[in-house]
């Protein structure tokens, strides 16, 4: 490849020296991709990756985008003057001024300021739900995968029974379920999304392993005597984790717009709260009264940006992880 | 509507003739030199095999003559097809349709993959009827029947409402070669027409053409890089190395006079039958090259183990050796002669 | 082939059972529906009263199969709100969400299946360029918005009649009160569609069997019209399938924004009342239809593909 060198390996020439022989350029690429595929990837396959991330410029700027979002969402308190939940009902649908520069809310709350920790709130609700979706879906998925037989059928019955829901029905009802007291806190809301995502990644983690599981390199391990364990762990994860990885990315996004959607509802989080669904359910509520856009327009740009942020880098990380997928 | 017999064929002129084709393809690496001044010809009945490793061009030039390379990206700096006199790279998208599949048929490495899954394999061939003849729906569905019992699957009727999956792969390429021969054409491509098939049913399959080809005078340019096919099959053999011809040849001379340190190094990778004892065989090393990038002067010299500082200097250019019809583009044609004739008394 | 309907069939009986006692427990045992206003607002013994009146005080699997019989007698319970069957309330709202479901589906079919094609086989051109933008655009941005914006700025007196409208007023002529709401749910989908059908089309136009097609002589159109399409269609058959059975069961965002009187909007005003019954009669019958129109797909998928039906 005679693409110039990353800074980053121009800077750490010692650390580059001891994970990666010197000798490893000579080596035809051929052995080290079919011979042990699932080893580690080395710094080098970290830069393929990057290389070829860096080609979808989309997915740059996807990526500049969420980290000026997470960036923002931790220095909210002292990027905005104003607490989101004050209120103050004289001032309240103030539309934008210097003072509240995206106008004021129903409650006489500074939108702006509403806005920066419905990111958090949005950001937080999108990664714990992947997460917990990501560790339940590729434990379920692995284990059915490779042990077969009755896991695997107890699995895929399992998730039969989930994806009978279309998303938001099922959402409403295990958050209805979760708090039969309506308190409306994002706790219900985080459990329901990650019974719902856990399945999809179940799934694809199933079919990936099931895939592998017969590939040669595997065989090769079983046959010189590694665990079952080993080659799940070792082998079989590390191949079969990049469409998992793409679609947990996709499903951020997905998470932050199902939030919005049930609090829009009036299912998701409480008035008190923050948020970018329930913000736009006010500004719904307040259709009628003229000069009350802002009150929805915001919020939605918002949930736009950061949908449109997680998209892109999951094409990316599509594209760059596995280019066969493209 | 132009049928193909409308098209004005010269039934005088060599059947099916290639001229100094180039075939290049432009890309972000430069150019990439498929086919760079190819010329050939096959008369009716008979047998030419283009042999050579993958990546020398043997396909291209196949698909090049089906009117199917696009272009862009590939360009044709020189050369023509002439197919009765007529040129096919001068003549409208159109016409050339015509004789797609009517006079000039394929048959394709993989028969799995080149047969269309969603279709019955009856309503593939009555398709390639019914595009070239005017005939009713019916009479290309009995013809269809007809060409499998043809090519030797049993039971016709239930086949033709198969599907290509159901079918194992030996019965899938001749399904292939009977819908290539609806059409009777007077040429036929066959592309790797065994690889992808067992032992046993390569020899079937290379039966089953030379029978059709004698029942129908059909003149087959078979492509493969596998020289055992080729012994007992073709009549003329061309050797292609990163797109150039190397070494043309009746069977025999091919194989028994090779005059090119490159058919020279592929026999003696193959293992001889007819051998009193075992000998080793000789791999020629190092892979092929580039074809973006090809070695200046003889493109094989990296890899011949005759070569010296004169193949460096220049292309050298296909020369008469010994026997009518026999060329080979090496400087070392003499030496190479030699070399193989010390093989052989082995 | 009919083996594998009916092992389908008996397996989508069984999901929809067990995903009717899900939505049972989740509605009736852990969200009990009496407890939700605190033990002050509704004295104990009250609540206890309704529970018995409602037949809630039943062990849960008595109450289930109960609930499981008078379903299929098309008795859906009555609401709690104003004591009216739920069934009747649900075979209200059913036309419209059909009426809905139809004109959504026309048009995602239309829009995406048209663009999807016009950007596959002119790869790089202008066209996909401009598809690829705009199914991004859509595909990020969520339903409520574009239907917010679509009611905002388009519905008028004139072109689409303005929503709400009155209980009391004239009936509106049924497409133009549909039209926005599908415009909205078409948006999204066609976007999915669109990129399926490109993605798919493309893949297809690799295969070797295409290359076969041009060897034989087809015409381009015949080539891409026939055997392009029979193969790549499959994919964008079994999204709209999945796609047609979510709308049916009541596009809730969508008909929420619009106030269009549907399933979904049912739901919606349902769960503004915690109207449990009719909570658990939309979510049931969503998912009773999106699981028979996922076996339909699953069938129609081994009608489209050939080598699907032997395994």
């Amino acid at each position: 490849m005679t693409t110039p060198p990353d800074p980053a390996d121009l800077r750490f020439p010692a650390e580059s020296m001891l994970t990666e022989p010197v000798m490893g350029e000579q080596i035809p690429v051929d052995d080290e991709v079919t011979a042990r595929p699932g080893k580690r990837r080395s710094n080098s396959q970290f830069r393929d990756i990057w290389l070829r991330y860096r080609r979808n410029k989309l997915a740059v700027v996807g990526l500049v985008v969420v980290i000026l979002l997470i960036v923002t969402a931790l220095l909210a308190p002292f990027i905005t003057p104003y607490d989101p939940r004050e209120q103050n009902l004289l001032n309240a649908i103030e539309p934008p001024s210097a003072e509240h520069w995206f106008g004021t809310d129903v409650l006489g709350r500074d939108l702006f300021s509403m806005l920066l920790y419905g990111l958090q709130l949005a950001l937080l609700v999108g990664v714990l739900t992947m997460l917990g979706s990501l560790l339940i879906g590729v434990t379920m998925g692995a284990i059915a995968g490779y042990l077969g037989r009755a896991w695997d059928g107890v699995l895929m019955r399992i998730t039969d029974i989930f994806l009978a829901f279309p998303y938001l029905i099922g959402a409403l009802v295990i958050v209805r379920s979760l708090d039969p007291g309506r308190t409306k806190g994002v706790g219900p809301v985080i459990v329901a999304l990650v019974i719902l995502g856990w399945t999809t990644t179940a799934r694809l983690m199933r079919g990936q392993v099931l895939a592998l599981r017969e590939s040669e390199y595997v065989e090769a391990a079983r046959s010189i005597g590694a665990s079952s364990t080993r080659i799940v762990v070792r082998h079989l994860l590390p191949n079969a984790i990049a469409p998992v990885l793409v679609y947990a990315f996709t499903s951020i996004g997905v998470a932050v717009v199902a939030m919005a959607s049930l609090s829009f509802l009036g299912v998701g989080v409480s008035i008190d709260t923050p948020e970018w669904g329930q913000m736009i359910s006010q500004g719904f509520r307040n259709f009628g009264v003229p000069n009350t856009s802002f009150l929805w327009v915001f919020p939605s740009i918002a949930i736009i940006i950061t949908t449109l942020a997680f998209a892109f880098v999951s094409d990316g990380l599509r594209d760059s992880l596995d280019p066969k997928l493209r | 509507m132009v049928r193909a017999h409308d098209i004005d064929l010269d039934t005088s002129a060599p059947l099916l003739e290639v001229r100094d084709l180039r075939v290049h393809f432009v890309t972000d690496r430069g150019t990439v030199k498929a086919v760079d001044g190819v010329s050939w010809m096959v008369g009716e009945g008979e047998t030419l095999a283009i042999v050579g490793e993958s990546g020398s061009g043997k396909s291209v030039s196949a698909m090049t003559i089906l009117g199917l390379i696009q272009s862009p990206p590939a360009v044709f700096p020189t050369g023509d097809i002439m197919l009765r006199g007529r040129s096919l790279m001068k003549m409208p998208e159109k016409q050339q349709r015509r004789l797609r599949g009517k006079e000039i048929a394929m048959i394709f490495q993989d028969p799995l993959t080149a047969l269309n899954p969603v279709f019955r394999i009856g309503d593939q061939i009555a398709e390639m009827v019914r595009t070239h003849q005017k005939v009713s729906r019916a009479v290309a569905r009995r013809r269809a029947l007809d060409l499998l019992g043809e090519v030797g699957i049993p039971n016709p009727p239930v086949r033709l409402n198969q599907y290509p999956h159901e079918f194992s792969g030996g019965m899938r390429q001749r399904a292939m070669i009977a819908m290539a021969l609806a059409n009777d054409p007077q040429v036929l491509l066959a592309d790797e027409p065994t690889t992808a098939l067992d032992v046993t049913v390569q020899a079937q399959i290379m039966a089953l053409l030379e029978k059709l080809q004698q029942d129908r005078n059909t003149a087959i340019v078979l492509i493969t890089h596998d020289l055992g096919v080729v012994a007992s099959h073709a009549d003329r053999i061309n050797v292609m190395y990163a797109g150039r011809i190397v070494e043309t040849g009746s069977t025999d001379e091919i194989f028994y006079q090779p005059r090119h340190a490159y058919t020279f190094g592929l026999l003696s990778s193959l293992a001889r039958m007819d051998h009193r004892r075992q000998e080793r065989l000789t791999p020629i090393k190092g892979v092929p090259p580039s074809l973006a990038n090809v070695p200046k002067g003889c493109p094989f010299h990296p890899r011949c183990r005759f070569a010296t500082d004169e193949c460096v200097a220049a292309v050298p250019p296909l020369e008469p050796v010994a026997g009518a019809g026999h060329l080979a583009a090496c400087v070392h044609s003499d030496r190479v002669g030699m070399a193989n004739d010390e093989r052989l008394a082995l | 082939m009919g083996k594998f309907i009916v092992r389908r069939l008996a397996q989508a009986v069984l999901v929809i059972i067990a995903a009717m006692l899900l939505l049972f427990l989740a509605l009736f045992t852990l969200g009990d529906p009496f407890a939700t206003s605190g033990d002050k607002a509704v004295p104990p013994e009250t609540q206890a009263a309704l529970r018995a009146k409602f037949g809630l005080d039943k062990p849960v699997p008595v109450q289930f199969l109960v609930y499981l019989k008078n379903m299929f007698t098309g008795d859906l319970g009555i609401d709690f709100d104003q004591r009216r069957p739920v069934a009747e309330m649900l075979a209200a709202a059913l036309p419209y969400t059909l009426r809905l479901a139809a004109v959504a589906i026309v048009l995602d079919i239309l829009i995406g299946v048209v663009s999807g094609v016009i950007a596959a086989v002119w790869r790089y051109s202008f066209a996909d360029v401009l598809v690829t933008i705009l199914t991004t655009l859509a595909i990020g941005v969520p339903t409520f918005v574009i239907g917010l914006t679509l009611r905002k700025y388009l519905s008028g007196e004139l072109f689409f009649p303005a929503v709400p409208r009155s209980a009391f007023g004239p009936e509106p002529f049924w497409l133009a009160e549909v039209l926005l709401p599908a415009i909205t749910l078409a948006i999204v989908d066609a976007a999915f569609i669109a990129r399926l059908m490109r993605g798919s089309m493309l893949e297809v136009m690799r295969a070797d069997y295409i290359r076969t097609a041009r060897a034989k002589g087809l015409s381009e159109r015949k080539v891409i019209g026939k055997h392009v399409m029979r193969n790549s269609i499959i994919p964008v058959v079994t999204y709209v399938g999945i796609g047609i059975g979510v709308l049916l069961g009541g596009a809730l965002i969508t008909e929420t924004i619009f106030q269009y009187q549907g399933v979904g909007y049912l739901l919606y005003k349902a769960i503004l009342s915690n109207n449990n019954p009719v909570i658990m009669a939309v979510c049931a019958f969503a998912v009773i239809v999106f699981v028979l129109l996922s076996l339909l797909v699953d069938i129609l998928y081994a009608f489209l593909d050939p080598r699907i039906r032997l395994s």
